[in-house]
Protein backbone atom coordinates (compact mmCIF):
# COMPACT_ATOMS: atom_id res chain seq x y z
CA UNK A 1 0.00 0.00 0.00
CA UNK A 2 1.40 3.39 -0.87
CA UNK A 3 1.76 6.00 1.81
CA UNK A 4 -1.27 8.01 0.71
CA UNK A 5 -3.51 4.94 0.39
CA UNK A 6 -2.58 3.99 3.94
CA UNK A 7 -3.58 7.46 5.05
CA UNK A 8 -6.90 7.21 3.21
CA UNK A 9 -7.60 3.86 4.84
CA UNK A 10 -6.70 5.21 8.26
CA UNK A 11 -9.22 8.03 7.91
CA UNK A 12 -12.11 5.54 7.90
CA UNK A 13 -11.75 4.51 11.56
CA UNK A 14 -11.40 8.18 12.48
CA UNK A 15 -14.77 8.98 10.91
CA UNK A 16 -16.32 5.85 12.42
CA UNK A 17 -15.16 7.05 15.82
CA UNK A 18 -16.77 10.42 15.27
CA UNK A 19 -20.04 8.84 14.18
CA UNK A 20 -20.13 6.44 17.13
CA UNK A 21 -19.23 9.22 19.53
CA UNK A 22 -21.93 11.56 18.29
CA UNK A 23 -24.50 8.75 18.22
CA UNK A 24 -23.72 7.96 21.85
CA UNK A 25 -24.08 11.60 22.86
CA UNK A 26 -27.39 11.90 20.98
CA UNK A 27 -28.79 8.83 22.69
CA UNK A 28 -27.81 10.21 26.04
CA UNK A 29 -29.32 13.56 25.35
CA UNK A 30 -32.51 12.98 23.38
CA UNK A 31 -33.24 9.37 24.10
CA UNK A 32 -33.56 8.90 20.39
CA UNK A 33 -31.26 7.76 17.67
CA UNK A 34 -30.79 10.43 15.09
CA UNK A 35 -29.12 10.01 11.74
CA UNK A 36 -27.60 13.42 12.37
CA UNK A 37 -24.59 11.67 13.87
CA UNK A 38 -24.01 9.95 10.55
CA UNK A 39 -24.20 13.33 8.84
CA UNK A 40 -21.60 14.77 11.19
CA UNK A 41 -19.39 11.76 10.58
CA UNK A 42 -19.69 12.23 6.84
CA UNK A 43 -18.93 15.97 7.00
CA UNK A 44 -15.87 15.19 9.10
CA UNK A 45 -14.79 12.52 6.62
CA UNK A 46 -15.28 14.98 3.74
CA UNK A 47 -13.08 17.57 5.45
CA UNK A 48 -10.36 15.03 6.13
CA UNK A 49 -10.62 13.79 2.55
CA UNK A 50 -10.12 17.34 1.26
CA UNK A 51 -6.94 17.66 3.34
CA UNK A 52 -5.91 14.18 2.22
CA UNK A 53 -6.26 15.22 -1.43
CA UNK A 54 -4.06 18.25 -0.80
CA UNK A 55 -1.44 15.93 0.69
CA UNK A 56 -1.82 13.48 -2.18
CA UNK A 57 -1.11 16.20 -4.70
CA UNK A 58 1.63 18.10 -2.92
CA UNK A 59 3.40 15.73 -0.53
CA UNK A 60 2.91 12.22 -1.90
CA UNK A 61 5.66 10.67 0.22
CA UNK A 62 4.87 12.25 3.57
CA UNK A 63 4.28 10.10 6.63
CA UNK A 64 0.96 8.27 6.21
CA UNK A 65 -0.05 8.08 9.88
CA UNK A 66 0.48 11.59 11.20
CA UNK A 67 -2.60 13.11 9.63
CA UNK A 68 -4.85 10.17 10.48
CA UNK A 69 -3.72 10.21 14.12
CA UNK A 70 -4.43 13.91 14.33
CA UNK A 71 -7.88 13.30 12.82
CA UNK A 72 -8.59 10.86 15.65
CA UNK A 73 -7.61 13.48 18.22
CA UNK A 74 -9.76 16.10 16.50
CA UNK A 75 -12.68 13.67 16.57
CA UNK A 76 -12.20 13.16 20.33
CA UNK A 77 -12.25 16.91 20.75
CA UNK A 78 -15.40 17.45 18.70
CA UNK A 79 -17.35 14.66 20.42
CA UNK A 80 -16.45 15.73 23.95
CA UNK A 81 -17.07 19.40 23.19
CA UNK A 82 -20.46 18.59 21.65
CA UNK A 83 -21.32 16.69 24.75
CA UNK A 84 -20.33 19.67 26.91
CA UNK A 85 -21.92 22.41 24.86
CA UNK A 86 -23.26 22.29 21.30
CA UNK A 87 -22.21 25.85 20.57
CA UNK A 88 -18.62 25.11 21.57
CA UNK A 89 -18.51 22.15 19.21
CA UNK A 90 -19.86 24.26 16.35
CA UNK A 91 -17.20 26.90 16.97
CA UNK A 92 -14.56 24.22 17.24
CA UNK A 93 -15.69 22.71 13.93
CA UNK A 94 -15.28 26.15 12.33
CA UNK A 95 -11.79 26.43 13.81
CA UNK A 96 -11.05 22.95 12.53
CA UNK A 97 -11.85 24.20 9.01
CA UNK A 98 -9.74 27.34 9.53
CA UNK A 99 -6.93 25.14 10.85
CA UNK A 100 -7.10 22.95 7.75
CA UNK A 101 -6.94 26.08 5.58
CA UNK A 102 -3.79 27.22 7.35
CA UNK A 103 -2.46 23.65 7.06
CA UNK A 104 -3.02 23.76 3.30
CA UNK A 105 -1.60 27.26 2.97
CA UNK A 106 1.58 26.28 4.84
CA UNK A 107 2.06 23.23 2.66
CA UNK A 108 1.45 25.13 -0.56
CA UNK A 109 3.76 27.97 0.45
CA UNK A 110 6.66 25.73 1.45
CA UNK A 111 6.18 22.66 -0.69
CA UNK A 112 9.26 23.27 -2.84
CA UNK A 113 11.67 23.67 0.01
CA UNK A 114 10.79 24.31 3.62
CA UNK A 115 14.37 25.38 4.22
CA UNK A 116 13.61 28.87 2.93
CA UNK A 117 12.43 29.40 6.51
CA UNK A 118 16.08 29.56 7.50
CA UNK A 119 16.49 32.81 5.60
CA UNK A 120 13.95 34.54 7.78
CA UNK A 121 15.09 33.11 11.07
CA UNK A 122 15.70 36.40 12.85
CA UNK A 123 12.40 37.85 11.66
CA UNK A 124 10.67 34.68 12.79
CA UNK A 125 12.38 34.76 16.18
CA UNK A 126 11.47 38.41 16.70
CA UNK A 127 7.89 37.66 15.71
CA UNK A 128 7.78 34.84 18.23
CA UNK A 129 8.99 36.99 21.09
CA UNK A 130 6.61 39.83 20.22
CA UNK A 131 3.76 37.33 20.14
CA UNK A 132 4.71 36.09 23.59
CA UNK A 133 4.79 39.58 25.03
CA UNK A 134 1.46 40.71 23.50
CA UNK A 135 -0.77 39.28 26.25
CA UNK A 136 1.00 41.48 28.73
CA UNK A 137 -1.02 44.36 27.26
CA UNK A 138 -4.23 42.75 28.40
CA UNK A 139 -5.35 41.52 31.76
CA UNK A 140 -4.29 38.22 33.34
CA UNK A 141 -6.48 35.12 33.48
CA UNK A 142 -6.01 33.16 36.68
CA UNK A 143 -2.82 35.09 37.34
CA UNK A 144 -1.15 34.27 34.02
CA UNK A 145 -0.89 36.43 30.94
CA UNK A 146 -1.77 33.98 28.23
CA UNK A 147 -4.34 35.36 25.87
CA UNK A 148 -4.63 38.49 23.82
CA UNK A 149 -7.84 40.00 22.53
CA UNK A 150 -8.06 41.55 19.11
CA UNK A 151 -11.60 42.77 18.69
CA UNK A 152 -13.91 39.79 19.15
CA UNK A 153 -11.18 37.21 18.70
CA UNK A 154 -9.07 36.24 21.66
CA UNK A 155 -6.05 34.14 20.95
CA UNK A 156 -3.16 32.56 22.80
CA UNK A 157 0.00 33.75 21.08
CA UNK A 158 2.17 31.23 22.91
CA UNK A 159 0.77 28.57 20.60
CA UNK A 160 2.13 30.25 17.48
CA UNK A 161 5.26 31.47 19.23
CA UNK A 162 6.34 27.93 20.02
CA UNK A 163 6.61 27.17 16.30
CA UNK A 164 8.49 30.40 15.58
CA UNK A 165 10.98 29.71 18.33
CA UNK A 166 11.58 26.13 17.23
CA UNK A 167 12.25 27.28 13.67
CA UNK A 168 14.74 29.85 14.92
CA UNK A 169 16.55 27.47 17.27
CA UNK A 170 16.76 24.72 14.65
CA UNK A 171 18.31 27.13 12.21
CA UNK A 172 20.64 28.68 14.78
CA UNK A 173 21.87 25.35 16.14
CA UNK A 174 22.42 24.00 12.65
CA UNK A 175 25.03 26.69 12.21
CA UNK A 176 26.67 26.54 15.60
CA UNK A 177 26.42 22.94 16.71
CA UNK A 178 29.89 22.07 15.49
CA UNK A 179 31.44 25.05 17.19
CA UNK A 180 29.62 24.36 20.43
CA UNK A 181 31.27 20.99 20.67
CA UNK A 182 34.69 21.63 19.21
CA UNK A 183 35.52 24.48 21.56
CA UNK A 184 34.02 22.75 24.57
CA UNK A 185 36.11 22.40 27.70
CA UNK A 186 35.90 19.73 30.32
CA UNK A 187 35.94 20.85 33.89
CA UNK A 188 35.30 18.62 36.91
CA UNK A 189 34.06 15.88 34.60
CA UNK A 190 31.43 18.07 32.98
CA UNK A 191 31.67 19.42 29.45
CA UNK A 192 31.06 23.13 29.25
CA UNK A 193 30.38 24.87 25.96
CA UNK A 194 32.94 27.50 24.93
CA UNK A 195 32.34 30.86 26.58
CA UNK A 196 31.89 32.68 23.30
CA UNK A 197 28.96 30.47 22.38
CA UNK A 198 27.60 30.22 25.86
CA UNK A 199 26.23 33.71 25.37
CA UNK A 200 23.39 32.83 22.98
CA UNK A 201 22.52 29.77 25.05
CA UNK A 202 22.35 31.86 28.20
CA UNK A 203 20.22 34.33 26.26
CA UNK A 204 17.71 31.59 25.54
CA UNK A 205 17.72 30.60 29.19
CA UNK A 206 17.26 34.25 30.14
CA UNK A 207 14.35 34.53 27.72
CA UNK A 208 12.67 31.49 29.27
CA UNK A 209 13.13 32.94 32.73
CA UNK A 210 11.96 36.35 31.54
CA UNK A 211 8.89 34.72 30.08
CA UNK A 212 8.19 32.99 33.31
CA UNK A 213 8.49 36.33 35.03
CA UNK A 214 6.42 38.30 32.53
CA UNK A 215 3.61 35.92 31.63
CA UNK A 216 3.85 34.11 34.95
CA UNK A 217 3.15 30.77 33.43
CA UNK A 218 5.36 27.87 34.39
CA UNK A 219 3.81 25.54 31.80
CA UNK A 220 4.69 27.47 28.67
CA UNK A 221 8.18 28.31 29.85
CA UNK A 222 8.75 24.64 30.69
CA UNK A 223 7.54 23.81 27.19
CA UNK A 224 9.85 26.32 25.49
CA UNK A 225 12.89 25.55 27.57
CA UNK A 226 12.36 21.79 27.34
CA UNK A 227 12.10 22.06 23.57
CA UNK A 228 15.28 24.07 23.53
CA UNK A 229 17.18 21.50 25.63
CA UNK A 230 15.94 18.68 23.40
CA UNK A 231 17.29 20.55 20.39
CA UNK A 232 20.63 21.25 22.06
CA UNK A 233 20.95 17.60 22.98
CA UNK A 234 20.18 16.37 19.48
CA UNK A 235 22.46 18.98 17.91
CA UNK A 236 25.48 18.34 20.11
CA UNK A 237 25.05 14.89 21.66
CA UNK A 238 26.26 16.32 24.98
CA UNK A 239 24.05 15.33 27.88
CA UNK A 240 26.02 17.72 30.08
CA UNK A 241 24.54 20.71 28.25
CA UNK A 242 21.09 19.40 29.10
CA UNK A 243 22.00 18.88 32.74
CA UNK A 244 23.45 22.38 33.00
CA UNK A 245 20.27 23.72 31.41
CA UNK A 246 18.02 21.82 33.77
CA UNK A 247 19.99 22.98 36.78
CA UNK A 248 19.74 26.60 35.62
CA UNK A 249 16.00 26.22 35.00
CA UNK A 250 15.42 24.73 38.43
CA UNK A 251 17.39 27.54 39.98
CA UNK A 252 15.41 30.19 38.11
CA UNK A 253 12.09 28.54 38.92
CA UNK A 254 13.01 28.38 42.60
CA UNK A 255 13.84 32.09 42.69
CA UNK A 256 10.62 33.01 40.92
CA UNK A 257 8.66 30.77 43.24
CA UNK A 258 9.96 32.85 46.12
CA UNK A 259 9.07 36.22 44.64
CA UNK A 260 5.89 35.56 42.67
CA UNK A 261 2.75 34.75 44.69
CA UNK A 262 0.80 33.33 41.72
CA UNK A 263 3.38 30.62 41.18
CA UNK A 264 3.50 29.90 44.88
CA UNK A 265 -0.27 29.40 45.06
CA UNK A 266 -0.14 27.01 42.09
CA UNK A 267 2.47 24.92 43.83
CA UNK A 268 0.52 24.89 47.10
CA UNK A 269 -2.62 23.75 45.27
CA UNK A 270 -0.59 20.99 43.67
CA UNK A 271 0.93 19.77 46.93
CA UNK A 272 -2.22 19.93 49.06
CA UNK A 273 -5.29 19.86 46.80
CA UNK A 274 -7.56 18.46 49.52
CA UNK A 275 -6.58 20.94 52.18
CA UNK A 276 -9.97 22.47 53.23
CA UNK A 277 -8.60 25.97 53.44
CA UNK A 278 -7.04 25.85 49.98
CA UNK A 279 -10.05 24.01 48.54
CA UNK A 280 -12.46 26.76 49.64
CA UNK A 281 -10.20 29.63 48.72
CA UNK A 282 -11.92 31.85 46.16
CA UNK A 283 -8.93 32.76 44.00
CA UNK A 284 -5.92 30.59 43.35
CA UNK A 285 -7.18 27.73 45.50
CA UNK A 286 -6.98 24.03 44.82
CA UNK A 287 -10.66 23.60 43.90
CA UNK A 288 -9.89 22.93 40.21
CA UNK A 289 -7.21 20.34 40.83
CA UNK A 290 -9.28 18.51 43.45
CA UNK A 291 -12.37 18.41 41.20
CA UNK A 292 -10.26 17.19 38.31
CA UNK A 293 -9.02 14.28 40.40
CA UNK A 294 -12.56 13.43 41.57
CA UNK A 295 -13.77 13.51 37.96
CA UNK A 296 -11.07 11.16 36.79
CA UNK A 297 -11.63 8.75 39.68
CA UNK A 298 -15.30 8.63 38.74
CA UNK A 299 -14.39 7.18 35.35
CA UNK A 300 -13.14 3.81 36.55
CA UNK A 301 -11.80 1.35 34.03
CA UNK A 302 -14.29 1.63 31.17
CA UNK A 303 -15.78 5.00 32.06
CA UNK A 304 -19.31 6.26 32.67
CA UNK A 305 -20.17 6.46 29.00
CA UNK A 306 -20.64 9.46 26.74
CA UNK A 307 -22.70 12.21 28.29
CA UNK A 308 -22.64 10.62 31.74
CA UNK A 309 -19.94 12.62 33.44
CA UNK A 310 -21.28 14.97 36.08
CA UNK A 311 -19.95 18.31 34.94
CA UNK A 312 -22.46 20.65 36.58
CA UNK A 313 -25.22 20.33 39.15
CA UNK A 314 -28.39 21.86 37.77
CA UNK A 315 -27.63 25.40 36.68
CA UNK A 316 -25.18 26.10 39.43
CA UNK A 317 -21.54 26.84 38.96
CA UNK A 318 -19.86 23.97 37.19
CA UNK A 319 -18.36 21.21 39.30
CA UNK A 320 -15.45 20.96 36.92
CA UNK A 321 -14.26 24.36 35.76
CA UNK A 322 -12.73 24.91 32.32
CA UNK A 323 -13.96 21.48 31.24
CA UNK A 324 -13.64 22.41 27.56
CA UNK A 325 -10.05 23.63 27.69
CA UNK A 326 -7.66 22.74 30.49
CA UNK A 327 -9.64 19.88 31.96
CA UNK A 328 -10.90 18.19 28.82
CA UNK A 329 -8.59 15.29 29.60
CA UNK A 330 -10.41 14.79 32.91
CA UNK A 331 -13.77 14.68 31.07
CA UNK A 332 -12.45 12.06 28.65
CA UNK A 333 -11.18 9.98 31.56
CA UNK A 334 -14.56 10.22 33.26
CA UNK A 335 -16.58 9.21 30.22
CA UNK A 336 -14.28 6.60 28.66
CA UNK A 337 -12.37 5.54 31.73
CA UNK A 338 -8.78 4.45 31.96
CA UNK A 339 -9.11 2.71 28.60
CA UNK A 340 -10.10 5.92 26.83
CA UNK A 341 -7.50 8.04 28.58
CA UNK A 342 -4.72 5.57 27.78
CA UNK A 343 -5.90 5.48 24.17
CA UNK A 344 -5.60 9.27 23.94
CA UNK A 345 -2.09 9.13 25.36
CA UNK A 346 -1.22 6.33 22.95
CA UNK A 347 -2.35 8.46 20.02
CA UNK A 348 -0.01 11.22 21.21
CA UNK A 349 2.75 8.69 21.73
CA UNK A 350 2.40 7.44 18.18
CA UNK A 351 2.37 10.99 16.79
CA UNK A 352 5.57 11.67 18.70
CA UNK A 353 7.10 8.42 17.47
CA UNK A 354 6.28 9.41 13.88
CA UNK A 355 7.75 12.85 14.53
CA UNK A 356 11.07 11.54 15.81
CA UNK A 357 11.13 8.95 13.05
CA UNK A 358 10.80 11.81 10.58
CA UNK A 359 13.70 13.56 12.28
CA UNK A 360 15.81 10.41 11.99
CA UNK A 361 15.05 10.07 8.30
CA UNK A 362 15.62 13.73 7.52
CA UNK A 363 18.78 14.30 5.59
CA UNK A 364 19.95 17.78 6.39
CA UNK A 365 20.57 19.13 9.86
CA UNK A 366 17.99 21.89 9.68
CA UNK A 367 15.16 19.50 8.82
CA UNK A 368 16.37 17.04 11.45
CA UNK A 369 16.42 19.71 14.14
CA UNK A 370 13.14 21.22 12.99
CA UNK A 371 11.31 17.89 13.19
CA UNK A 372 12.90 17.13 16.56
CA UNK A 373 12.00 20.51 17.97
CA UNK A 374 8.41 20.52 16.78
CA UNK A 375 7.85 17.00 18.09
CA UNK A 376 9.51 17.77 21.42
CA UNK A 377 7.43 20.89 21.95
CA UNK A 378 4.23 19.01 21.16
CA UNK A 379 5.21 16.18 23.51
CA UNK A 380 6.05 18.60 26.30
CA UNK A 381 2.75 20.41 25.83
CA UNK A 382 0.86 17.16 26.30
CA UNK A 383 3.04 16.36 29.31
CA UNK A 384 2.49 19.76 30.91
CA UNK A 385 -1.30 19.70 30.67
CA UNK A 386 -1.92 16.00 31.32
CA UNK A 387 0.64 16.13 34.12
CA UNK A 388 -1.13 19.14 35.58
CA UNK A 389 -4.60 17.62 35.36
CA UNK A 390 -3.45 14.36 36.93
CA UNK A 391 -1.51 16.21 39.66
CA UNK A 392 1.91 15.03 38.60
CA UNK A 393 3.19 18.59 38.26
CA UNK A 394 1.66 21.96 39.23
CA UNK A 395 -1.25 22.79 36.96
CA UNK A 396 -0.72 25.36 34.24
CA UNK A 397 -3.12 26.32 31.52
CA UNK A 398 -1.91 25.07 28.18
CA UNK A 399 -4.23 23.33 25.75
CA UNK A 400 -4.32 19.65 24.96
CA UNK A 401 -3.21 19.78 21.32
CA UNK A 402 -5.96 19.13 18.74
CA UNK A 403 -8.50 18.22 21.45
CA UNK A 404 -9.03 21.28 23.65
CA UNK A 405 -11.37 24.04 22.59
CA UNK A 406 -9.45 26.98 21.21
CA UNK A 407 -8.88 28.54 17.82
CA UNK A 408 -5.26 29.56 18.17
CA UNK A 409 -4.31 26.15 19.49
CA UNK A 410 -5.97 24.31 16.60
CA UNK A 411 -4.53 26.64 13.97
CA UNK A 412 -1.01 26.60 15.43
CA UNK A 413 -0.95 22.84 15.80
CA UNK A 414 -2.13 22.34 12.23
CA UNK A 415 0.73 24.56 11.06
CA UNK A 416 3.07 22.43 13.18
CA UNK A 417 1.66 19.30 11.57
CA UNK A 418 2.11 20.81 8.09
CA UNK A 419 5.79 21.51 8.83
CA UNK A 420 6.35 17.97 10.10
CA UNK A 421 4.73 16.55 6.96
CA UNK A 422 6.85 18.81 4.76
CA UNK A 423 10.04 17.52 6.40
CA UNK A 424 8.73 13.97 6.23
CA UNK A 425 7.88 14.15 2.52
CA UNK A 426 11.36 15.24 1.51
CA UNK A 427 13.09 12.83 3.90
CA UNK A 428 11.11 9.78 2.84
CA UNK A 429 11.46 10.55 -0.84
CA UNK A 430 15.24 10.79 -0.46
CA UNK A 431 15.33 7.64 1.66
CA UNK A 432 13.57 5.68 -1.09
CA UNK A 433 15.59 7.11 -3.95
CA UNK B 1 -34.58 1.33 26.42
CA UNK B 2 -31.58 2.79 24.71
CA UNK B 3 -29.25 2.16 27.62
CA UNK B 4 -27.74 -1.03 26.13
CA UNK B 5 -27.23 0.75 22.78
CA UNK B 6 -25.40 3.52 24.52
CA UNK B 7 -23.14 1.14 26.41
CA UNK B 8 -22.59 -0.86 23.23
CA UNK B 9 -21.58 2.28 21.39
CA UNK B 10 -19.08 3.16 24.07
CA UNK B 11 -17.42 -0.22 23.78
CA UNK B 12 -17.59 -0.09 19.99
CA UNK B 13 -15.89 3.30 20.16
CA UNK B 14 -13.11 1.91 22.34
CA UNK B 15 -12.76 -1.20 20.18
CA UNK B 16 -12.41 0.76 16.93
CA UNK B 17 -9.96 3.06 18.63
CA UNK B 18 -7.75 0.27 19.89
CA UNK B 19 -7.86 -1.63 16.60
CA UNK B 20 -6.79 1.53 14.84
CA UNK B 21 -3.95 2.06 17.31
CA UNK B 22 -2.86 -1.55 16.93
CA UNK B 23 -2.74 -1.18 13.17
CA UNK B 24 -0.71 2.02 13.31
CA UNK B 25 1.73 0.71 15.87
CA UNK B 26 2.22 -2.53 13.94
CA UNK B 27 3.17 -0.57 10.85
CA UNK B 28 5.33 1.74 12.88
CA UNK B 29 7.15 -1.22 14.42
CA UNK B 30 7.68 -2.78 11.03
CA UNK B 31 9.11 0.52 9.91
CA UNK B 32 11.55 0.63 12.79
CA UNK B 33 12.62 -2.97 12.34
CA UNK B 34 13.31 -2.47 8.66
CA UNK B 35 15.70 0.30 9.56
CA UNK B 36 17.44 -1.63 12.29
CA UNK B 37 18.16 -4.79 10.33
CA UNK B 38 19.22 -4.56 6.75
CA UNK B 39 17.04 -2.61 4.42
CA UNK B 40 18.93 -0.81 1.74
CA UNK B 41 22.59 -1.40 2.42
CA UNK B 42 24.05 1.87 3.57
CA UNK B 43 27.35 2.75 2.06
CA UNK B 44 30.28 3.08 4.46
CA UNK B 45 29.56 2.90 8.14
CA UNK B 46 27.36 5.83 8.97
CA UNK B 47 29.70 8.63 9.66
CA UNK B 48 29.75 10.17 13.08
CA UNK B 49 31.25 13.53 13.66
CA UNK B 50 31.99 15.19 16.96
CA UNK B 51 28.32 15.82 17.55
CA UNK B 52 27.16 12.31 16.77
CA UNK B 53 24.65 13.60 14.25
CA UNK B 54 25.69 12.36 10.87
CA UNK B 55 24.41 13.77 7.69
CA UNK B 56 22.53 11.06 5.91
CA UNK B 57 21.98 13.50 3.07
CA UNK B 58 25.37 12.95 1.78
CA UNK B 59 25.15 9.21 2.26
CA UNK B 60 22.67 9.07 -0.60
CA UNK B 61 25.11 10.63 -2.98
CA UNK B 62 28.03 8.59 -1.75
CA UNK B 63 29.26 5.35 -3.07
CA UNK B 64 31.76 2.89 -1.78
CA UNK B 65 34.61 4.33 -3.71
CA UNK B 66 35.06 1.20 -5.78
CA UNK B 67 34.60 2.95 -9.10
CA UNK B 68 37.36 4.52 -11.08
CA UNK B 69 35.43 7.60 -12.16
CA UNK B 70 36.62 10.98 -10.93
CA UNK B 71 35.67 11.45 -7.32
CA UNK B 72 36.19 13.56 -4.26
CA UNK B 73 37.39 11.55 -1.27
CA UNK B 74 36.66 12.89 2.18
CA UNK B 75 39.85 13.66 4.11
CA UNK B 76 38.20 15.47 6.95
CA UNK B 77 34.73 16.90 6.74
CA UNK B 78 32.53 17.62 9.75
CA UNK B 79 29.73 15.07 9.70
CA UNK B 80 31.29 12.65 7.21
CA UNK B 81 33.55 9.66 7.68
CA UNK B 82 37.03 9.77 6.27
CA UNK B 83 37.43 7.77 3.09
CA UNK B 84 33.91 8.17 1.75
CA UNK B 85 33.72 9.53 -1.74
CA UNK B 86 31.47 11.50 -4.05
CA UNK B 87 31.20 10.70 -7.71
CA UNK B 88 31.87 13.97 -9.51
CA UNK B 89 32.08 12.71 -13.08
CA UNK B 90 29.21 14.98 -14.06
CA UNK B 91 30.47 17.93 -12.03
CA UNK B 92 28.99 19.12 -8.75
CA UNK B 93 28.47 22.15 -6.56
CA UNK B 94 29.83 22.20 -3.02
CA UNK B 95 28.25 24.35 -0.33
CA UNK B 96 26.06 24.63 2.67
CA UNK B 97 22.82 25.10 0.75
CA UNK B 98 20.75 22.72 -1.35
CA UNK B 99 23.57 21.53 -3.60
CA UNK B 100 25.04 18.19 -4.68
CA UNK B 101 27.70 18.01 -1.99
CA UNK B 102 26.29 19.45 1.20
CA UNK B 103 28.77 20.67 3.76
CA UNK B 104 27.88 21.10 7.38
CA UNK B 105 30.56 23.66 7.81
CA UNK B 106 29.95 27.05 9.36
CA UNK B 107 32.66 28.56 7.19
CA UNK B 108 31.20 27.39 3.89
CA UNK B 109 28.94 29.59 1.81
CA UNK B 110 25.65 28.18 0.58
CA UNK B 111 27.04 27.82 -2.95
CA UNK B 112 30.71 27.68 -2.33
CA UNK B 113 32.56 26.08 -5.22
CA UNK B 114 31.73 24.30 -8.45
CA UNK B 115 33.32 21.39 -10.29
CA UNK B 116 32.61 21.34 -14.02
CA UNK B 117 33.52 18.85 -16.63
CA UNK B 118 35.42 20.25 -19.61
CA UNK B 119 36.21 17.46 -22.01
CA UNK B 120 38.45 15.02 -20.21
CA UNK B 121 39.29 17.21 -17.24
CA UNK B 122 37.43 18.60 -14.27
CA UNK B 123 37.70 22.27 -13.46
CA UNK B 124 37.14 23.77 -10.02
CA UNK B 125 36.06 27.36 -9.49
CA UNK B 126 35.08 29.39 -6.49
CA UNK B 127 31.55 30.78 -6.66
CA UNK B 128 32.36 34.03 -4.86
CA UNK B 129 32.40 32.42 -1.45
CA UNK B 130 33.01 34.46 1.70
CA UNK B 131 35.93 32.45 3.03
CA UNK B 132 37.45 31.22 -0.20
CA UNK B 133 38.39 27.83 -1.58
CA UNK B 134 41.89 26.43 -1.21
CA UNK B 135 43.50 24.13 -3.75
CA UNK B 136 46.59 22.47 -2.27
CA UNK B 137 46.61 25.15 0.44
CA UNK B 138 46.60 27.98 -2.05
CA UNK B 139 43.68 30.34 -2.35
CA UNK B 140 41.87 29.60 -5.55
CA UNK B 141 41.75 32.54 -7.96
CA UNK B 142 39.81 31.74 -11.08
CA UNK B 143 39.05 28.26 -12.45
CA UNK B 144 41.75 25.62 -12.11
CA UNK B 145 41.97 22.12 -13.57
CA UNK B 146 42.12 19.26 -11.06
CA UNK B 147 44.80 16.59 -10.97
CA UNK B 148 44.65 13.34 -9.03
CA UNK B 149 45.89 13.88 -5.49
CA UNK B 150 44.85 17.52 -5.34
CA UNK B 151 43.59 18.68 -1.98
CA UNK B 152 40.53 20.92 -1.86
CA UNK B 153 39.82 22.79 1.35
CA UNK B 154 36.67 24.74 2.19
CA UNK B 155 36.49 26.07 5.75
CA UNK B 156 37.24 23.05 7.95
CA UNK B 157 36.43 20.52 5.23
CA UNK B 158 39.13 18.87 3.18
CA UNK B 159 38.69 16.58 0.18
CA UNK B 160 41.18 14.79 -2.02
CA UNK B 161 40.52 14.53 -5.72
CA UNK B 162 41.11 11.10 -7.24
CA UNK B 163 40.70 9.78 -10.72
Amino acid sequence: MSARNRELFALIPASLLLTAGFAAVFIQRDELLSDLSLTYGLIFLALCLAAHLVLRMTLPDADPYLFALVAVLACFGLVVLYRLDEQLARDQAKWFVVGLLFFTATILALRHDHRVLERYRYVIALGGIVLLLLPRLGSPTNGAYLSFSLGPISFQPAELAKIAIVIFLASYLRDTRQVLVVGARRFAGITFPPLKHLGPLLAVWGTAMGLLFVIQDLGSSLMFFGGFLALVYVATNRISFVLIGLALFALGARVLYAIRPTIESRVDAWLHPFDPELYNQEIGGSYQVAQSIFTQADGGFFGQGFGQALIRLGNETPLLPAAHTDFIYAVITDELGLMGAVAVLLVYLLIIERGFKTAMLATDSFSKLLATGLTAVLALQVFVIVGGVTKLIPLTGVTLPFISYGGSSIVANFILLALLLLVSDRARREAVA
Amino acid sequence: MLEPVSVGLKFAFLAVLYLFLLWVSRSALKDLRRDAFGGAPRAPVAAQDETGMHSAASLGALDGGAQVSPRLVVSSVPGLARGMSYDVAQGAVLGRGDVEIQLEDPFASSQHARLTRQGAILVIEDLGSTNGTYLNDELLRGPQPLHPGDRIRIGDSTFTYED
